[in-house]
């Protein structure tokens, strides 16, 4: 039985002591970590490729998986038909990144040791991908872990079954070094076959709980007339043979039965062999049915071997030629595949010197069958405990569900030491178990080639130079190419940009879009999701800012400007009476203690653009400066700022010419700027003030803080200033580093790149704020008013004084 | 020849009259035209129509083929938009006289008006005496010939053709040019000339493009966007989101640009919840064939209108954001599902209408790919005034998505940065809409809906002056709708949530008393069944979805529709990654999401206890912020949040998986 896709079900409530993310609404696990049976993160190795950070890679690949060597090899990488890039131009190669990686770490690389916590001991039967991963997750809770294994070898079917030209025995043998290093509480007895070196009966007794991952070796026979040996053999006990080292010549024509991975692997084994002139796989269905890897089927292609497909074997002539029929494809089967029938007088012989029968694997055990714990060819076990008919004794692999893939036993392995462990500790009904998925929250690549980057093919060298010495039939990535291919990932894993759709709304249009509209069942449980509210974006903790408001465009009742070519004027003139001219409405603060390069370059931009300079000293000889005074006026100072509380009437009553709101608190400093938002409220008080005076045309405002686009500056004139400065945003870019609360500057940009940036910065600001006049009609950032503003949240609205969007007819 | 006297015969019934001789191969003679709006609209068979006298706005526009002679003067827009075919003005024209032909021959024995030949795409515009300022504003192509003077600014801001001047030029405009002129063009224009008895042997001033604000100077880095911030809270204030937008400002001298609408969170529809709870009745919905969501369109004044199966449409979104073959499956998917596609901005495709059972055409600004085949072959007609991502700009179009192709269905050049102008050459103010609606009428018959297309910002009183003007539906959009290319300041800054735009246009309606004649049909971060109900409850009528339906159809949101390479064969006319586009399957897909949407709408309205989804009403809804109460003036009843958190990624995993 191989375990349907609906076993793989979760149930909504999370298990217990498992690392998931799941709970993170900003999170939905991608497609290929649901398509792994055991959740491997790969959006986060992948984008940790592209990082250049291997080790952290290297800890997502192995989180789940103790045999990741071996899957960057030989996993059947469900993953990759499930990438959302495979329909547009190619999946993302996520087997060969994960083998790029471990690759590159190397053998040497091993996680922390974890020590053994526990009185309690396990026994597990079988050093297969099944136990060795639940001897790895009993190990990693503490248990002492005792291992039986028949063979000399660790691995099972990954040592014994996959040929050394698809996984060389050191990468085998570097995942289980890794594992043993890092679970020393894992005790492993070699040449110890049930029954013979060791009885059920004193598993039991020794442990407080036995796992049966006995595997499946024993190949089945195809069922018809004349099938014996050694004219027919069994494509498992070919492979068992080889892999021990056997290097047998073999007749001129050698056929193999079956289109799984095992022909598969069979047949490529008999193409390097002595003797052997050609190999031809016989396959009673279509290609479209052949369950074997696309890749490895074109790998045995490219080597020269022959698929005969529609074909079923009735007779054995021994010694000579194997009888066939023809078929074609009639109904589905129960099991969803289409039937092969026999078409009536279309018998053939196909001429050979040898059988290779892959057509299924089943499991052995006197042992077992004495206790009464088998069925027929498996070991009898519940999927949903994993456990036997005995309570003490579990079962997982092929032995106890028949043949499926390494990754798919790696999940039975988890899902047997789940169960396990809730036994040990008493729990008699735990949750049912599911496969955890983590996100490590990796930002996305920011590689300008995302989108054009084709895949990647590992180099392909087929048989090699001498064959018979299978060397590997693919080599892995460079850390360039890795990084290349690493760049084309969607990140279905990670939030969107955009707040309306969300990871969450798109996955559920996603979803709309796949399901049948006839399911009610389905269409109901969607329906469920969408009808909840998400969380008040604008709860007590919203800060009001100048995100939350917004321009209102002209349209029917104002006449459009056109924003690409029409020009809109941003001529500044500071102060009623005596009056500073500038040519565009902004003063760059903050400084004052820049290196001279940093100044030299503002003072460039603020001399070319007509702009201002506000601080204790002057920046430049070019460009105007507004002094901020402590005692005594500098005579050299276009102009001059004192502090003052209290500060309208007394600038009223002294007929100062403009008022600077420092919300950035602490102007000629920017790093009360940096602290946070401002408090945008100031410059709606100040008008009010002025309002009430009626004095609003005597004193101009000057507004700093938090400006951080040419748009925030609109807005902000718009509510009344004249100017406005800008501190961080100039200092950023420089690409000033602010995560310390002050600016530190970019060391490695050179003199005409600063000089570019300073100019660009305010030639953008200046543009920006431009654009957003014309998009209200009008030619005259000036001429903005709060009018031209509504408010989307009713803390802005308070604090900028401002009608909300929507609803200013009704109050 | 026949005659139809204008002074007893209604325009309407001489534009019928005039169709059906020119059917007869006759020819037409107009007598007391009294310079009476939209003479000869319309007409597309190749007869010549005489008028003795002088003709008001728009005559002979949206016509091909046909010659119009005018004894005396001309109007505002003498020949709008002609494709094959001519037009001889006696007298003077007024303003925008050519405006954007694509191939037709328009003299002008007297003098011109201003912008005369905007948004030209081919043919010649020719003047005998003196052009006002701004001949061939903005022209994408073609020729025009000026004899006499020529006022300020010729060639302001054109892309390509050429400007021919014989008397003095006052002043040129942005970005162009004085060559020299070459041999064959003289002679082409002597030959031209001649043929429209026009006498001239002296010089010529030759102006064209100067091809300096064709593309943008500097490129704008590429970038993947950063995550939205839930909220700004104070701590994040500098976030790297806004660090690298300033460090790239840094570095281009001006605003950035991207696809996708606003990216903020902003009050919408999922603040406000249904008054009852229907999750448990929506759960278990035993028969929905039986809920009416029928829905119509556009029949105010008795034109056919749109007859949708659902309250929903899909939202107009060009060919050149989109690729042909995203094109043909929004069409496809449009008629398996019984619902309207819309062309967007840029034109018709064949296979697209071929597709659609019901098509809306949109007229845009630059009138790229407008032309009156189209119109008489669309369902329903859109003018679009703005729309919600950049109200108040025109469209854009990225060099790398201006292919050959594409250029020639627009009538553009190929590889510019396409930046369409953002108000309409000929409707500069309320009135001058009126009479432009009057044309679109008179070309398709009175027989096709026409509707408007905004952007949210002063809803209240622009909704009321498209009820006045005569528009059949109004496509509203809000904050959040989306584009394939605008400056992010823009996008996030200009224009008013989807929520406040809807209560605008219905407290505006009902302010002036207009009732529930003119369909409002709402769009702007449309997602599923639970906000067309919701929408619907509000007031509208009808609801628009884009960008949904393209994530139905494969989109991933990556939201860097202007770049041109999308990686999944959408926003791109390259075609390599077009390839990448699989019609059969994603137009299956977006069948099954408006499937999902009808399902959802109609298991919504049975749960409220209705069965009819224009039953549904203000009375269903509640607030659940106080800016959704504030905004729409529902109760605030927070209380009736869900008590469970939003779902998480594996809920929703496991909810998909059944």
């Amino acid at each position: 039985m191989k375990i349907s896709d609906a076993d793989y079900q979760f149930s909504v409530t999370a298990t217990p002591d498992l690392e998931d993310d799941t709970a993170d609404i900003h999170y939905v696990p991608a497609p290929c970590q649901v398509a792994c049976p055991i959740g491997t993160d790969a959006p986060s190795y992948i984008a940790y490729i592209w990082e250049g950070k291997n080790e952290e890679a290297l800890e997502a690949i192995t989180a789940t998986n103790p045999f990741s060597a071996i899957c960057g090899r030989v996993c059947d990488a469900p993953c990759e038909p499930a990438c959302r890039r495979a329909d547009s131009d190619g999946a993302i190669a996520i087997r060969n990144l994960k083998r790029y990686v471990l690759d590159s770490l190397g053998p040497g690389f091993a996680l922390p040791p974890v020590a053994v916590t526990r009185e309690q001991t396990v026994g597990i039967v079988g050093a297969g991908p099944a136990g060795l991963t639940a001897a790895h997750d009993l190990a990693e809770a503490g248990y002492e872990v005792h291992v039986y294994e028949a063979t000399d070898k660790l691995g099972g079917m990954m040592f014994w079954g996959i040929p050394r030209f698809r996984l060389p025995e050191e990468a085998v043998q570097q995942d289980i070094d890794r594992m043993t290093a890092h679970c020393p509480g894992i005790k492993i007895h070699t040449n110890t076959a049930l029954g013979d070196q060791v009885s059920l009966d004193q598993l039991k007794q020794q442990h407080a709980a036995v796992l049966l991952a006995i595997g499946a070796f024993v190949g089945k026979p195809m069922g018809i007339p004349g099938e014996s040996e050694p004219f027919v053999r069994d494509g498992v006990g070919f492979l068992y043979h080889v892999n021990a080292g056997a290097r047998p010549t073999l007749p001129e024509t050698v056929l193999v039965i079956g289109g799984g991975d095992v022909a598969m692997d069979a047949c490529r084994v008999a193409r390097r062999l002595p003797g052997v002139k050609h190999v031809k796989v016989i396959y009673r269905r279509d290609y479209e049915a052949m369950p074997a890897r696309r890749e490895e089927l074109q790998g045995a292609i490219d080597e020269g071997i022959e698929i005969v497909y529609n074909t079923q074997p009735v007779e054995v002539i021994d010694g000579k030629a194997l009888r066939c029929v023809s078929t074609e494809m009639g109904e589905p089967d129960e099991d969803g595949r289409r039937r092969p029938i026999n078409v009536a007088g279309s018998e053939h012989d196909i001429e050979c010197g040898l059988v290779i029968a892959a057509v299924g694997q089943k499991a052995e055990c006197e042992e077992l069958v004495e206790h009464d714990l088998m069925d027929w060819d498996r070991v009898k076990t519940r999927l949903e405990g994993m456990v036997t008919e005995d309570a003490k004794v579990f079962a997982a692999g092929d032995g106890a569900f028949g043949g499926s893939t390494i990754v798919e036993a790696m999940y039975q392995g988890h899902r047997a030491a789940y169960y396990m462990k809730a036994y040990l500790e008493g729990n008699e009904s735990p949750l049912p178990y599911r496969t955890p998925y983590r996100t490590r929250r990796v930002p996305i690549c920011n590689d300008p080639a995302w989108e054009i980057n084709p895949r990647v093919h590992q180099k392909f060298h087929g048989l090699g130079e001498i064959p018979i010495e299978f060397p590997e039939i693919e080599s892995t990535y460079t850390a360039d190419e890795a990084k290349f291919e690493a760049a084309r990932c969607f990140r279905c894993d990670a939030e969107t940009g955009s707040a309306d759709y969300t990871v969450t709304s798109r996955e559920a249009i996603f979803a709309m879009s796949r399901i049948n509209p006839q399911d009610a069942e389905i269409e109901s449980s969607i329906l469920q999701g969408r009808l909840e509210n998400r969380e008040n974006p604008f709860g007590i903790e919203h800060v009001a800012t100048l995100d939350d408001l917004v321009f209102l465009p002209a349209n029917l009742s104002r006449l459009v400007i056109d924003p690409y070519r029409e020009d809109c004027k941003t001529a500044t003139e500071l102060g009623a009476i005596n009056s500073l001219k500038l040519d565009i409405p902004f003063l760059v603060a903050g400084m004052d203690l820049a290196p001279d390069e940093i100044r030299s370059a503002y003072a460039a931009a603020i001399a070319a653009h007509g702009a201002a300079y506000i601080g204790a000293s002057r920046i430049g000889d070019n460009a105007s400066w507004i002094q901020i005074a402590g005692k005594a006026a500098d005579a050299d100072a276009d102009a001059v700022v004192f502090r003052a509380a209290q500060a309208i009437p007394f600038a009223l009553e002294q007929e100062i010419d403009f008022l600077v709101l420092d919300a950035g608190d602490g102007l000629p400093g920017i790093e009360g700027e940096l602290a946070g938002a401002p408090d945008i409220s100031i410059l709606n008080h100040a008008v009010s003030q002025l309002r009430a005076l009626n004095r609003e045309e005597d004193i101009d405002l000057v507004y700093f803080g938090g400006l951080r686009t040419g748009t925030d500056s609109a807005k902000i004139l718009a509510l009344g200033a004249t100017a406005v400065i800008i501190g961080v945003a100039a200092a950023l870019s420089l690409g000033a580093d602010i995560s310390s609360g002050s600016p530190l500057y970019d060391a490695d940009l050179d003199a005409e790149d600063r000089a570019e940036r300073s100019y660009n910065l305010l030639q953008a600001f200046n543009a920006e704020a431009a654009m957003m006049a014309r998009c209200t009609g009008k030619t005259n950032v000036h001429n903005l008013e709060p009018e031209d503003l509504r408010a989307i949240t009713l803390t802005v609205s308070h604090a900028a004084g401002v009608p909300m969007a929507g609803s200013l007819n009704r109050h | 020849m026949v005659t139809i006297d204008l002074s007893h015969t209604s325009i309407t019934d001489a534009n019928q009259q005039i169709r059906d001789w020119a059917r007869d191969g006759q020819d037409v003679e107009i007598i007391n035209p009294d310079a009476r709006h939209n003479i000869g609209v319309g007409l597309v068979d190749p007869i010549t129509v005489r008028i003795k006298g002088s003709a008001g706005y728009f005559c002979g526009g949206l016509s091909d083929g046909a010659h119009y002679e005018i004894e005396h003067n001309a109007g505002w827009a003498v020949g709008d938009n002609i494709y094959q075919g001519s037009v001889v003005v006696g007298g003077n024209a007024g303003a925008i006289a050519g405006v954007a032909i694509r191939g037709a021959e328009i003299v002008v024995r007297g003098n011109m008006g201003s912008r005369a030949g905007q948004v030209m795409k081919a043919g010649t515009l020719c003047c005998g005496g003196n052009a006002a300022f701004m001949a061939g504003y903005m022209m994408y192509g073609g020729r025009i010939i000026i004899l006499g003077d020529a006022a300020e600014k010729v060639g302001q801001d054109m892309s390509a053709g050429e400007i021919f001047v014989g008397g003095k030029i006052k002043s040129l405009g942005n970005d162009t040019m004085i060559v020299d002129m070459e041999a064959h063009e003289r002679d082409e224009i002597m030959e031209f000339l001649e043929r429209y008895k026009l006498n001239y042997s002296g010089d010529f001033t030759k102006v064209i493009n100067a091809g300096k604000k064709l593309r943008y100077a500097n490129a704008e880095p590429r970038s993947r966007p950063q995550p939205f911030f839930v909220s700004s809270k104070s701590s994040n204030y500098w976030n790297p989101k806004v660090q690298e937008d300033i460090w790239i400002k840094g570095e281009v001298g001006r605003y950035r640009i991207r696809g996708y609408g606003a990216s903020k969170p902003v009050p919408h529809l999922n603040d406000i919840a249904f008054a009852r709870d229907v999750t448990t009745d929506a759960a278990r919905p035993e028969e929905l064939k039986d809920i009416n969501l029928k829905t119509t369109v556009g029949g105010r004044f008795g034109a056919k209108p749109l007859s949708l199966s659902m309250p929903v449409m899909i939202a107009p979104m060009s060919f050149g954001a989109l690729s042909r073959s995203v094109k043909i499956a929004l069409a496809r998917a449009s008629r398996l599902s019984g619902i309207s596609e819309n062309t967007g901005e840029g034109g018709m495709l064949d296979e697209q209408r071929a597709e659609a059972d019901q098509l809306i055409f949109q007229c845009l600004s630059g009138r790229l790919g407008w032309n009156v085949k189209d119109m008489q072959r669309a369902d329903a007609i859109e003018i679009y005034i703005s729309q919600g991502a950049k109200p108040g700009l025109g469209g854009q179009l990225m060099a790398k998505k201006v292919t050959p192709e594409l250029a020639a269905i627009r009538g553009i050049p190929v590889g510019i940065d396409l930046r369409s102008p953002s108000r309409h050459p000929d409707v500069l103010g309320a009135d001058d809409l009126v009479i432009k609606l009057q044309e679109f009428r008179e070309a398709t018959f009175h027989k096709v809906p026409i509707g408007i297309k905004m952007g949210a910002g002063r809803v209240n009183d622009d909704i009321k002056i498209a009820y006045k003007d005569g528009f059949d539906f109004v496509e509203l959009d809000g904050l959040q709708g989306s584009t394939g290319a605008a400056s992010t300041e823009v996008l996030e800054n200009v224009g008013i949530p989807t929520l406040s735009g809807v209560q605008e246009a219905i407290d505006g309606l009902a302010e002036i008393d207009a009732g529930d004649d003119m369909d409002l049909v709402m769009m702007g971060g449309i997602k599923d069944g639970v906000d067309v109900v919701k929408m619907l409850a509000l007031g509208a009528s009808c609801t628009s979805v884009g960008t949904a339906a393209i994530i139905a159809g494969g989109c991933i949101a990556c939201m860097q529709c202007h770049v041109g390479t999308c990686p999944v064969g959408i926003a791109t006319q390259d075609p390599e990654h077009e390839a990448r586009y699989d019609i059969d399957r994603q137009s299956m897909n977006m069948h099954r999401y408006f499937e999902s949407l009808r399902w959802q709408i109609a298991a919504i309205t049975k749960a409220l206890g209705y069965d009819d989804v224009h039953k549904v009403n203000r009375g269903d809804l509640v607030a659940l912020t106080p800016e959704a109460a504030d905004i729409t003036g529902l109760p605030f009843r927070p209380e009736h949040r869900d008590t469970r958190r939003p779902l998480t990624g594996l809920e929703l995993l496991d909810r998909q998986a059944g």
